[in-house]
């Protein structure tokens, strides 16, 4: 029975009746069980009040409320007004004219109304005019607690304090007489336990309403100075009138006549009336219950206080009566012991429970007053209060924190849309007052240059933010005012707010709140449904990227009052689909949601998600696709990785700013990052989606950054792990990045491994083939570290074939990885003069070799032959060692060329000519002649496909002529190999796990069919370290961490459906300048700076599904979601199927069902 | 004689009119009664508590290990109810519970079901647990979930005035349209009163 009849009905009365509203039972002694605050409204209605207004707030709201409910069948004029000050000014001038007057807020709304507050006492009301103004000890719904009496004794209007629902009866009644009376305005302090307490409450009579009308008298009614200096003596006339009528009124009362005494107000007077009968007292402990604290008929109080030696002061808040108790006893040298706050029995902060009044009871009076022992304390998680599910304003900020990243600062304002406050949303950076988030955010973008967001409701915007708007479009700030209209005071319960009314149980609007805003001088007004994320987050980029001051209007009811109300219309938009139309609820399809394709590697990227990181993925979901398009579950970029990296991890880690996390992602699967993010072909680039967009993103550049970032800390951010090691031994015969790759991976597998090189040093062809202006020595070394302090063990200059022999190892160790790629040039016969003429043949690798990447012999004309790699290094190579023409020549097209794309465009950049589709003939004695060529047929790379064309001959000068045909493996270093087998010139091996015919030997590299490049060789490693792992200890334990796997060229990146909204272009890392190119082997290429790194992150549309995504649960906060074990679930009972969920979710698993009632 | 109830549950299970109808229930009596809430902020699916003070009295506090009577709607909300508790508290409680929503990324899990009675148990042993959920289910609605409880309280008879007192203010309560509905969920809550008493003495 969540539902339970609005109007209050009668319990004695038979349903068949009308029902008659108990609070108008016009019977004197009838008894009732209300709230305070409908006892408030009774005390009123009992007293004839002709005029009720209010603003809401809790704990006063039902008083309005009921008003609201009332007024019209007793013909009460009344009005929720726009605020307190409003409201204030309305009762006043409603006393003015002759009637009885209520005003109802909470205390925080009496202080916004402070400057009408102090000069109605000096014009004096006519009518009685009663101020609810409710207090909240504790903070419960309040961002202060406070003290209205020294507020009210310094303005001179008396405050009564009523302690239980029945005195709230007597006192608002009684508060009516006081006000006529005195002709002050007579504030009533009830506080949220009164508020919200039910209790049984006997009415009174009902007075019949009385406008006496206005009447004019302008020497009371204008304060100019003149007349105010007179009327300020008048008000402590009146005050000294309110003083006798209180002393009078019977609500300064005393029970007992003990020499120890007890003096309260309020709730804590109840509360100590209840102990001391409940302890058996009364005869011990007399009780004087102030109903009211100001202003105090003193010298009755001074005959209390001679009749007692010692005095309890019981108050909650200031001491406000105990330091009058003070003084009346210093002035008039009373010998009377005061215990109270001023002597530490009692705080001058938070509600006082019977315990704690109890305590000081005891304490101070040595009442026999026994707390219970407390139970041991259980921590108990807070269910902290939440936007309900669908509420509309959750989209707002979502789309508001997605448009503007975390770096803007958000200011809050009171109502529901402050607990947009905190995790997930994030949207509260700071909170003040009514109306204080677009003056907060105005004032602190005036003083800092910042943009900066403000947020506010319908009903805080006309209560008070549309003075703070006005200053700040009179100033033109660079700031966003954010309205978010729910056409409904939400927050205290539903309250109409002017921008709408019910009308035949449909919402109706009524003020235009867009047409306000665009009166009061705003030119850039947009008005957006919050629950379109697409389009909201839309209107917050371009109010992002417009100088000056822009207004969204984000507009939709709040989704529980129109339930409320039966208004089901609002609800049906927006839907994605006709599906999404018929459903009642969401549901999560698991199979999409934490499936990313990297289960069957047991989540290689290993990342648990944090909050920074799904804000990225969300966002680059939600709002880089205009159109939401299910992911596919492996993205193009990983899917054609050798090495399976999660290039969208770590670029979302990257675009939030966490570069440890996304170093972790990278270094999980790539032991050779330094390295490898300078020399990588980059596969993944060619197959991004972004690249049928406008530009791929620039995926290398990305974990350079990263890697960089790593390199430049005091300490490397990241450790890997090993597996504690078993006792077997492997032997890593080449140190290249495929044989280092392997020894460290084997490591973390917990083998003990030594490697072997022919070299002195580690690095293979990274350091005798690489040219240093690609891949400097000092990065190679740091990555050679790194691999050596996991306790890899290095042996150089050891030749297999020379001083290494395999058998040997073979016996010596528990396997054997070969990984000592391909050793030996391509040859080429050139016919031309013998002797020393014409010009010097040599081979690339030895060029390269012997140039150790930084400068060799080198002649004034080279020529090179070739199209990979080698030839454009060893072209660019002799470029920097001092060559004045450098030409290569190959056979293949310029789209046919198999080097890296970059390093082809930067060799033509230095000024190397790169001649195509032409094929050296012969060696002459000044250079080479070349002919054009021409396929015999089209798209088949062989030296044999090519045919001459006649009468294209020509030679270019050349003293020196690089050959770069291809390499291939020596298979002289395997001695007779014949337990080996070959197959096109590579070991044959098993494609899964590398190992070759015979047992304990494995190859990968080079030396094993491969694609040829530096990632693919150290992916063979990794997996022909997985293989020997699962050769020695079994395949479960080596499948704990399996290998990449195969890349997958992506045929299918072009995603149909996919928009970009954000269209910001690639960003590029600074290059050397062309002339310092070819005087040195400097690095070409730099690292991207931080702000274009995050900024080129962002870029990334994270395509691919992630399983490691907990958007829903930890970006949105929607309370229809939880965690069941360890997947994301949607609450059937709390979901209303608004859909916006699901057009963000990054994996598109969120889907719309049907489910019958 | 005072008799002192705490009802803990969450926001949307009808809580407060629980409370509401066992103050009534008490006036009907002829018991003097107070009912205090306390919901704050508490938009739906936060906390809420009800207190419900049956005698003499002017508030509806209630202190530490004073609760007679704890009607937990909801698991966890009982838990947090363990202050008011003392030996001789008599603990209703919802077996079914309310996730935590969003909080659970914080690393702050639900505890377990058994772990929460034992907590109560280690305060009291008088403890009456059902799934009251299904039985409002059954009874034709999830939301008469606050009228079950009620039912359960009449039927294990721990209320100090007579039980159809509490039978006439459910009816009195309930909208028109839900008068069945509530009178069907408070019979069956009170039937399954049988069935709970077991778990107490386990």
């Amino acid at each position: 029975m969540g539902e339970v009849s609005v109007d209050n009905k009668s319990d004695e009365k038979s349903r068949s009746e009308r029902p008659v509203d108990p609070l108008i039972v016009d019977r004197e002694g009838h008894a009732a069980f209300i709230l305070g605050n409908e006892a408030i409204v009774r005390g009123a209605l009992e007293a004839g009040v002709a005029f009720a207004c209010g603003y809401p707030g809790t704990p006063s709201s039902e008083i309005t409320d009921t008003f609201a409910r009332l007024a019209p069948q007793l013909g009460i004029t009344f009005e929720y007004s726009i605020n307190e000050k409003i409201a204030l000014e309305m009762a006043f001038a409603a006393s003015l004219a002759g009637a009885r007057s209520i005003v109802a807020m909470k205390h925080l709304g009496l202080m916004y109304a402070g400057d009408p507050l102090a000069t109605i006492p000096y014009i004096g009301t006519v009518g009685g005019m009663v101020i609810v103004s409710a207090g909240d000890p504790s903070c419960m719904t309040s961002p202060n607690e406070q003290d209205q009496r020294p507020v009210a004794s310094m303005l001179h209007i008396p405050v009564l304090d009523p302690g239980t629902a029945q005195e709230a009866l007597e006192l608002t009644r009684f508060a009516f007489e006081l006000s006529e009376r005195s002709h002050l305005p007579v504030i009533l302090r009830p506080t949220t336990r009164v508020c919200h307490t039910r209790a049984e409450v006997t009415f009174g009579q009902m007075r019949k309403r009385e406008v006496r009308g206005f009447t004019r008298d302008p020497s009371h009614l204008v304060p100019i100075p003149a007349h105010a200096r007179k009327l300020r003596a008048e008000v402590d006339e009146r005050l000294e009138i309110a003083r006798d009528e209180l002393r009078r009124s019977g609500f300064l009362r005393r029970s007992g006549n003990a020499k120890t005494m007890i003096v309260a107000a309020g709730v804590p007077a109840a509360v100590c009336a209840d102990i001391l009968r409940e302890q058996d007292c009364d005869d011990s402990v007399s009780l004087l219950r102030l109903g009211a604290p100001f202003p105090l008929p003193e010298s009755w109080l001074v005959e209390e206080l001679q009749r007692v030696d010692r005095v309890l002061v019981v108050e909650e808040l200031l001491p406000f009566v105990e330091d009058t108790v003070l003084r009346l006893c210093a002035q008039n040298a009373l010998r009377v012991d005061v215990f109270g706050k001023r002597t530490g029995h009692l705080p001058t902060r938070y509600e006082y429970t019977p315990e704690l009044i109890g305590a000081a009871m005891h304490d101070a009076l040595g009442i026999d007053y026994a707390p219970a022992t407390p139970t041991e304390h259980v921590p108990t998680p807070v269910r902290a209060p939440t936007l309900c599910a669908a509420c509309p304003h959750r989209g707002a900020f979502f789309a508001a924190r997605a448009a503007f990243g975390n770096d803007v600062l958000f200011f809050n304002d009171i109502g529901c849309y402050t607990l947009g406050f905190g995790e997930p949303l994030d949207s509260a950076d700071a909170l003040l007052s009514m109306g204080a988030g677009f003056t907060l955010a105005a004032g602190v973008s005036r003083t800092t240059g910042q943009k900066t967001v403000g947020f506010m409701g319908d009903s805080t915007f006309f209560h008070s933010g549309m003075p703070a708007l006005l200053n700040a479009i009179k100033e033109g700030v660079d700031m966003v005012a954010v309205i978010m209209d729910n056409e409904v005071t939400a927050m205290t319960g539903f309250q109409e707010s002017p921008s709408a009314e019910i009308e035949k149980g449909r919402i109706q609007r009524r003020v235009d709140l867009a047409g306000v805003v665009r009166a009061l001088g705003a030119e850039r007004v947009e008005v957006v449904d919050p629950n379109d994320l697409a389009v909201t987050v839309a209107a917050f980029r371009k109010a992002r990227e417009t100088e000056g001051l822009s207004v969204i209007i984000t507009e939709r009811p709040c989704p529980v009052f129109t339930q409320r109300i039966g208004d089901a219309a609002v609800m049906e938009e927006p839907c994605q689909s006709v599906e999404a139309k018929a459903a009642t609820t969401y549901t999560i399809d698991h199979d999409l949601c934490q499936h990313c394709g990297r289960q069957a590697c047991g989540h290689r990227c290993g990342q648990s998600a944090t909050h920074a990181f799904e804000q990225a993925m969300a966002r680059a979901r939600s709002l880089e696709n205009g159109v939401p398009v299910a992911p596919v579950e492996v993205a193009p970029c990983a899917s054609a990785c050798p090495l399976f990296l999660c290039v969208q991890g770590y670029a979302a880690h990257i675009a939030s700013g966490d570069y440890a996390a996304a170093l972790e992602l990278i270094m999980a699967g790539l032991p050779l990052p330094s390295s490898v993010c300078r020399v990588c072909h980059r596969p993944c680039e060619v197959a991004c989606v972004r690249a049928d967009q406008d530009e791929p993103v620039a995926i290398n550049d990305l974990k350079r950054f990263v890697v960089d970032w790593a390199d430049a800390q005091e300490e490397f951010p990241y450790a890997p792990t090993l597996e504690p090691e078993h006792g077997r031994h492997v032997a890593v015969v080449g140190a290249g990045p495929c044989g280092l790759a392997a020894a460290h991976e084997l490591r973390l597998r917990g083998y003990a491994v030594t490697v072997y090189d022919s070299d002195a040093e580690p690095g293979g062809l990274l350091l005798t083939g690489v040219p240093r202006y690609r891949l400097p020595l000092d990065v190679l070394r740091r990555d050679v570290a790194r691999i050596r302090a996991t306790g890899v063990e290095f042996v150089g200059e050891r030749r297999l074939g020379g001083d290494l022999h395999l058998d040997e190892l073979v016996e010596q160790h528990d396997a054997v990885l070969l990984a000592i790629g391909t050793s030996r040039s391509r040859s080429l016969e050139l016919d031309g003069p013998d002797g020393s003429e014409g010009p010097e043949l040599v081979d690339a690798l030895a060029y390269l070799r012997s140039s150790r990447g930084s400068g060799a012999a080198t002649g004034r004309h080279v020529v090179v032959i070739g199209g990979g790699n080698s030839a454009i290094d060893s072209a660019r190579t002799a470029l920097r060692s001092g060559a004045e023409r450098v030409v290569i020549a190959c056979l293949e097209s310029r789209a046919e060329l198999p080097a890296i794309r970059s390093e082809i465009a930067e060799a033509a950049q230095e000024g190397i000519e790169i001649r195509t589709r032409v094929c050296a003939v012969r060696r002459t004695a000044d250079g080479i002649e070349l002919v054009g060529v021409e396929p015999r047929v089209e798209g088949r790379f062989d030296p044999d496909n090519f045919q001459p064309v006649a009468g294209t001959e020509n030679v270019v000068p050349a003293d020196q002529v690089i050959v770069a045909i291809g390499q291939t493996v020596d298979r002289a270093a395997f001695g007779n190999g014949n337990t080996l087998d070959w197959h096109d010139g590579r070991l044959a091996v098993d494609s899964t796990t590398l190992a070759t015919p015979r047992r304990g030997v494995f190859a990968a590299g080079d030396l094993a069919p491969g694609d040829g490049t530096v990632t693919g060789a150290i992916a063979t490693g990794l997996r022909a370290a997985w293989g020997i792992d699962r050769a020695m200890r079994g395949n479960d334990a080596a499948d704990r961490r399996p290998p990449p796997p195969p890349a997958r060229a992506s045929a299918g990146s072009v995603r149909p459906g996919v928009e970009r909204i954000d269209r910001a272009g690639r960003q590029r890392p600074p290059e050397l300048d062309e002339a310092a190119r070819r005087s040195s082997f400097d690095e070409v290429t730099g690292t991207l700076d931080e702000a274009s790194a995050r900024a080129e992150a962002a870029r990334c549309m994270i395509c691919g599904a992630c399983g490691n995504c907990r958007s829903c649960i930890d970006l949105f906060g929607c309370p229809a979601f939880f965690v069941d074990g360890n997947k994301p679930q949607i609450s059937e009972d709390l979901c209303v199927a608004c859909g916006v969920c699901a057009q963000f979710c990054p994996n598109g698993a969120i889907k719309p069902v049907e489910v019958e009632a | 004689m005072t008799f002192r109830v705490v009802i803990a549950g969450v926001g949307g299970q009808g809580v407060l009119v629980a409370a509401r109808v066992l103050g009534s229930a008490a006036r009907y009596a002829d018991f003097d009664a107070r009912v205090g809430q306390l919901h704050g902020m508490a938009q739906r699916g936060g906390s809420v508590e009800g207190t419900v003070v049956i005698g003499r009295g002017s508030t509806a506090f209630i202190g530490p290990g004073d609760a007679d009577v704890v009607l937990g709607l909801e698991p966890l909300e009982t838990q947090r109810a363990l202050p008011r508790m003392s030996d001789r508290t008599e603990v209703l409680m919802n077996e079914r519970p309310v996730a935590l929503a969003t909080l659970t990324q914080r690393g702050v899990e639900y505890p377990e079901l058994g772990t929460i009675l034992q907590r109560v148990r280690g305060v009291t042993e008088r403890v009456h647990t059902l799934d009251a959920r299904s039985i409002a289910e059954r009874a034709g609605s999830p939301r008469t979930l606050n009228v079950v409880m009620l039912g359960l309280l009449a039927g294990l008879d721990f209320l100090p005035f007579v039980e159809n007192a509490l039978a006439r203010a459910v009816d009195a309560q309930s909208p028109e349209r839900l008068v069945d509905i509530n009178r069907r969920a408070y019979q069956l809550g009170r039937e399954s009163a049988a069935g709970t008493r077991g778990v107490a003495g386990s």
